[in-house]
């Protein structure tokens, strides 16, 4: 397996490469100027002299092997630096934002806390709370709880956040006035009323994803565990007497888990990656707000830089499932 | 084991389809009861409703009594049920590959009854497994209980469901075709096997099998379904030799014989199997019997003693070559 | 305008007094600031963005600023240079600055002269990209005389001397911190960027691009009472309409600017009476630029949109005319501004000053415009679509993405149609219009259309540069990389007479007469058509006291803001 998992990753190097390279060129290639947002007050020769300072008139592949340097030494040694306390990086030009002139990668670390903990605790109470829906959907399937689930989800899957999220703010925020409807990245958490003010905050967009999360994961559990309640493995396992809590939460569930785990780490990278939407509404400014304002600003290097990471840990979790796939199903073996 | 009126039924959305329409039937200490019939004629339905394996819905037992030492299966609590099954009756299914778990080792499977019905722990349940893996002819058992389902061939496999049926010593084993799925040299192994433990632990046996020759070797009683009613049913060498039922007939006719000599086509039964539809209250074979008559057609055959432990659900008399007139 | 100055800005300080008596630094707690572009960079060189500049005008400071109405205060000047005061040279080459004493960075170290000349240096040197450059034009030196004298010299005889070191795009920063961020360095200065060292009544406590900006106040900050405010908590992201919402609604925050909301959206929210509106109308006037010159594609690349090819429809005035009398200024500015939003026929439509007040464009005439087309020709065909000599009177009408703007097209398309006049709209995404990239064919320079609409407007309350922007020598060419702020390409000798002579008026009085009278031209050649004077509309909460809307930066008066009990 360790093998196979080496070799897996080394032909993604090749790949990863490609991918780079495309980005580069789509970002190069696409319209857009990244003075665009600055007060039509600043003259041209200014203008020309500004875009010279960002480096935007270079040569292309200048630019682009500049980047590959950027990415794979000086950021890696950066973060070697940080770690140990060395200073290999120092003086080195490190990926500059042109919106901020600030590093691209702290910035990156920056949101990532945020992003990690809306997104990704969306996600985790979205996967807890589908899998008992999903379990419950198919094992009683057509149930009136089973059909009030399928509404649901379907109302989960086909409401965009960005309706979900207003409507969550119009009756949490504005008439209930229970939840603060911004996001304050600034909060530090060191006593129970910051803790509660943090659950507050969080609790809406939270609520948000995790009904998307919930509403996908839920039914796709659901039609997992129909197919596999219908094996024959089910009713051998009733035939040797064993109750109905282990056939459906062991027999069944262990089964019927192997694709939906998949499924559940091929979504992470998108938790890496943000939610563009909903972060916007609730000013939760992390990773997904910050491609989508380097996207209007045209900061090309950030938007780059997010991109190949996006790429990277799409690359990265699609190994990892596969991965999991071996180690969840004995039939499928890596060698 | 003695079963009386077992009626089952499957609710779907429109139809309802009847399967098993008031089987009653018995097995003696120790005996092996081959059951045969064509394919939908509720076999499967009829056994699995005597340990309410179906799921329900859509499947519902109607009616009916299946007794089991002094207690009735039917009317037993979830908890008591539970304790039959595997406990004192053993189940083997048809596909032995899909009916083990894929992700548990076969270990683990055999282990699940033990613990369960003889509260063994998990040393002594793995020792017994092991033991109970070499004999069902598993070669290196220890080796092997740590392996899964895939890693076994077919025949391999249904040794493992066998020793999981027969894990806890049960009364009755019910082998539903077991061994449909396998090639002919594996059949031969898996009904020799049987033999062998049945008469190593005597138990009984319904061994429910398409294959009339394969029953004929090994049975002490034979029970033919049609329609989801057992329409004959005598002791193994009296059903061959003398046959009351059409349809009985008609089935043996299929199967090939050594005096037969080997370019003579085999027939099949004509016609089409019945629709379960509606309950039958005609005789289900009339449309496809060569004998059918008036009554046939208004009035269903029930079964009849028509000899010494010899009883067929027929209006006609086909030594007699009439209609059968005492009844 | 000297005069002016000289005169109006004793009462701009007089307006600034009127700030609670009781008040003493940091006692009013955290002010939470809403904006939803937020902060990039604190340091208004390397950005220019209205988003950047405001928060940084929180922090650094220029030696003097513009009050709401538009006049010049002080700020670390002790007052302002003017050729009465002799701070300005009677030939007016040169300013001399002198800087209140005692002045402290925040850091505790004293504000000299050198500072101001660093300034100077880290703007001008030309591979640092500062976005403020332009202020810098002209400049011959800038030096310091003593620790609080600066004297800058202009190359050439400049009538308006305040641009450099005035307003929020040209504050000071300190020399110590930047001293290694000059030129190609200069983006490399994260630190400094981000927290840099001022003398405004705010420091950057804690700095998160593009999402947070947390301020403390300025312990060194030269009014011991001031500001009232312990801090700013200034928040960016989502949209304009959630932005309101959390100041009228939730009460959540004290400021949301920049809201551009749809009027009854807006009104309907501070009915519920959590917080005000507030419309502050600088000079932003939505304008449609006609295209003098022929964008046919089937011209050369070199020539098209240029003035080698007069427009085939558009370079007949009465064509222009009769579009600009087809349309209802007051209609679409109630549609789609409501009180956001006034009709307007000037370009230059403020300070009042400089302001023409015409108002014949505002009533609509669709007899006179069928009338005038029919004069210059071209008959209403079959179809009801205007030929002449078999050519369609058809134009193509671009804009940005963006619901009003979408909105006023097809309003006017109407109108137009109405007077035989076919239009193709199109609507483009605003970072590519706006884009200077040479090679795009969208850009608002290049104009491959007919008719352009988007909002223009003047950084400095003086019009000097902004009515000098449709000289003939400013027309985008393919030589100049398409780069010139002339978009409609209007060329007019007595035009450029007159912009010329501003440039030697210094009178006030006589300033403002040119400027009225450059305005009327162009209202007057149709080349470009104001349409709607636009305010910039932001909203307080009921318990933020000394709020004052204009001035350069809309935190120009930060350190008299304080808590209403
Ligand atoms: N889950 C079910 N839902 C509906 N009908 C069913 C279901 N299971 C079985 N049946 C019906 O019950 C009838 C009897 O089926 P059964 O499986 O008992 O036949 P069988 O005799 O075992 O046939 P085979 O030899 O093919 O196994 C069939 O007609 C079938 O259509
Ligand atoms: S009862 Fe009639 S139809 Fe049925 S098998 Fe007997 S003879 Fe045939
Ligand atoms: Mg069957």
């Amino acid at each position: 397996m360790l093998n196979y998992a080496i070799r897996r990753l080394l032909m993604a190097v090749p790949t990863l490469f490609l991918i780079s390279l495309m980005i580069f060129s789509l970002l190069k290639l696409a319209p857009g100027d990244p003075l665009s947002q600055l007060p039509l007050t600043i003259p041209p020769e200014v203008r020309e002299k500004m875009r010279a300072a960002l480096g935007v008139d270079e040569p292309l592949i200048v630019q682009y092997l500049l980047w590959l340097k950027q990415f794979f030494v000086i950021e890696p040694l950066r973060g070697f630096d940080i770690l140990f306390g060395t200073h290999l990086s120092d003086g080195m030009q490190r990926i500059i934002s042109w919106q901020t002139r600030g590093p691209v990668f702290s910035m990156i670390a920056e949101r990532l806390p945020q992003t990690l903990l809306v997104v990704g605790l969306a996600y985790i109470v979205g996967v807890l709370i589908a899998v008992p829906i999903g379990i419950v959907s198919a094992y009683k399937q057509y149930s009136v709880f089973d059909q009030i689930g399928t509404f649901l989800s379907m109302l989960g899957l086909a409401v965009p956040p960005f309706f979900s999220g207003v409507l969550a703010i119009l009756i949490f925020a504005v008439y209930l006035d229970w939840l603060p409807t911004i996001y304050n990245t600034n909060l530090i958490v060191n006593s129970w009323s910051n803790f509660t003010e943090q659950f507050l905050q969080m609790a809406m967009p939270v609520m948000v994803l995790a009904v998307q999360t919930i509403a996908s994961i839920s039914r796709y559990l659901r039609s997992s565990m129909l197919d596999n309640l219908e094996q024959d493995y089910v009713r051998t396992a009733r035939a040797k007497g064993m109750g109905e809590n282990v056939v459906v939460f062991i027999h069944v569930l262990r089964n019927s888990m192997i694709p939906v785990v998949t499924v559940i780490t091929l979504g992470l990278p998108s938790v890496f990656g943000g939610a563009i939407v909903t972060e916007q509404i609730f000013r939760v400014n992390g990773i997904g707000q910050l491609l989508i304002t380097a996207i209007y600003a045209n900061d090309v290097p950030t938007v780059q830089t997010l991109a190949f990471i996006f790429a990277v840990l799409i690359v990265v979790f699609n190994l990892i499932a596969d991965l999991l796939y071996g180690v969840l199903d004995p039939r499928i073996r890596y060698d | 084991m003695e079963v009386s009126d077992l009626q089952t039924v499957f609710w779907s959305r429109r139809t309802r389809i009847y399967a098993a329409n008031g089987v009653s039937f018995h097995l003696n200490r120790g005996e092996l009861l081959g059951v045969v019939g064509e394919s939908g004629s509720g076999k499967s339905v009829t056994m699995m409703s005597l340990l309410r394996l179906l799921p329900s819905p859509p499947a519902e037992i109607v009616s009916g009594r299946v007794r089991l030492g002094d207690r009735d299966l039917l009317s037993l609590d979830p908890s008591e049920m539970r304790k039959v099954r595997g406990g004192e009756v053993g189940f083997i299914f048809q596909d032995p590959m899909t009916s083990l778990n894929p992700v548990f080792t076969v270990g683990y499977q055999l282990m699940e009854p033990l613990r369960k019905h003889l509260g063994l722990g998990r040393s002594e349940a793995r020792k017994r497994a092991i033991e109970l893996l070499s004999r069902v002819g598993i070669p290196s058992p220890q080796d092997r209980i740590n392996d899964y389902p895939h890693q076994f061939s077919g025949g391999m496999c249904q040794r493992v469901m066998i020793a999981i049926a027969l894990a806890c010593d049960p009364k009755v084993l019910i082998a539903d075709e077991p061994t449909t799925a396998l090639d002919v040299t594996i059949q031969a192994q898996i009904l020799e096997l049987v033999q062998k433990l049945r008469q190593e632990m005597g138990m009984s046996v319904i061994w429910i099998t398409h294959d009339l020759g394969v029953v004929a070797g090994i049975a002490d009683r034979v029970m033919v379904m049609y329609g989801g009613l057992v329409v004959e049913c005598a002791a193994a060498d009296d059903l061959y030799a003398n046959p009351r039922h059409p349809y009985t007939r008609a089935l043996l006719e299929t199967v090939p014989r050594a005096d037969m000599a080997g370019q003579e086509r085999l027939k099949s039964v004509g016609g089409q199997p019945p629709h379960l539809t509606v309950f039958p209250t005609s005789c289900p074979f009339a449309p496809r019997c060569p004998h059918a008559f008036d009554r046939c057609r208004s009035e269903r055959p029930p079964l009849m003693p028509v000899g010494e432990g010899h009883d067929a659900a027929c209006w006609w008399d086909v030594i007699e070559g009439s209609p059968r007139d005492d009844v | 305008m000297l005069r002016m100055v000289s005169l109006l800005a004793g009462a701009g300080v007089a307006s600034l007094v009127a700030t609670p008596a009781l008040a003493e630094r940091g006692t009013d707690g955290v002010v939470n600031i809403l904006s939803w572009q937020a902060p990039s960079i604190m340091n208004p060189y390397l950005s220019g963005g209205e988003k950047d500049t405001d928060a940084a005008s929180l922090v650094l400071e220029p030696l003097a600023s513009y009050d709401e109405n538009g006049e010049l205060f002080p700020r670390l000047a002790a007052e302002i240079p003017t050729v009465e005061n002799g701070g300005v040279a009677k030939d007016l080459k040169s300013i001399t600055w002198k800087l209140k004493p005692g002045l402290k960075w925040s850091d505790g170290t004293t504000v000299t002269a050198k500072d101001v000349v660093f300034t100077a240096n880290y703007c001008m040197d030309p591979k640092g990209g500062c976005a403020a450059l332009a202020r810098f034009q002209g400049v011959d030196k800038v030096e310091a005389l003593d620790d609080l004298t600066v004297k800058v010299t202009f190359k050439e005889l400049t009538v308006v001397p305040y641009t450099l070191f005035v307003a929020m795009w040209s504050p000071i920063i300190q020399a110590k911190q930047f001293a290694d961020c000059l030129g190609t360095k200069a983006p490399t200065c994260t630190e400094a960027n981000f927290y840099p060292v001022g003398t405004g009544p705010f420091v950057v406590a804690n700095f998160k691009p593009n999402d947070a900006v947390q301020l403390k106040a300025n312990p060194n900050y030269r009014d011991p009472n001031k500001p009232a405010f312990a801090g700013v908590n200034f928040k960016g992201g989502g949209d304009a309409l959630g932005a309101a919402r959390a100041v009228l609604q939730t009460s959540e925050y004290d400021y949301a600017g920049m809201l551009q909301v749809a009027p009854d959206v807006l009104s309907k929210m501070e009915k519920g009476g959590k917080g005000k509106l507030l419309s502050v109308f600088g000079t932003n006037v939505e304008t449609l630029f006609m295209n003098l010159t022929d964008p046919s594609a089937s011209l050369p690349p070199e020539e098209r949109s240029t003035d080698k090819h007069p427009h085939p429809i558009l370079s007949d005035v009465r064509v222009r005319q009769a579009l600009s009398m087809a349309l209802d200024r007051a209609r679409l500015s109630e549609i789609g501004y409501g009180s956001m939003g006034k009709p307007t026929c000037d370009f230059v439509p403020a300070p009042p000053i400089f302001a023409a007040g015409n108002t014949e464009c505002l009533k609509q005439d669709i007899p006179g415009a069928v009338k005038l087309l029919d004069e210059a020709g071209w008959k209403p065909g079959p179809d009801g679509i205007r030929e002449k000599d078999s050519k369609k009177l058809k134009l193509t009408f671009v804009t940005t993405t963006n619901a009003t703007r979408n909105q006023f097209q097809a309003i006017i398309k109407q109108w137009w149609h109405e007077i035989g006049v076919d239009v193709e709209l199109r609507s483009l995404d605003a970072s590519v219009f706006f884009s200077s990239d040479p090679s795009s064919p969208d850009t608002y320079q290049k104009f491959y259309a007919d008719v352009q609409m988007w909002t223009n407007y003047s950084d400095a309350p003086d019009p000097g540069e902004y009515v000098a922007t449709y000289t003939c020598n400013k027309a985008p060419l393919p030589d100049k990389q398409w780069q010139g702020s002339n978009v409609p390409r209007y060329c007019d000798t007595n035009y450029d007479a007159l912009v010329k002579e501003l440039g030697k008026t210094a009178a006030i009085e006589k300033r403002a007469e040119i400027v009225k009278k450059l305005n009327t031209i162009l209202s007057d050649s149709y080349a470009i058509m104001p349409l709607v004077w636009r305010s910039s509309v932001s909203a307080t909460s009921k318990t933020l006291g000394g709020y004052v809307g204009s001035g350069d930066s809309r935190f120009w008066n930060a350190q008299d803001w304080y808590r209403r009990k």
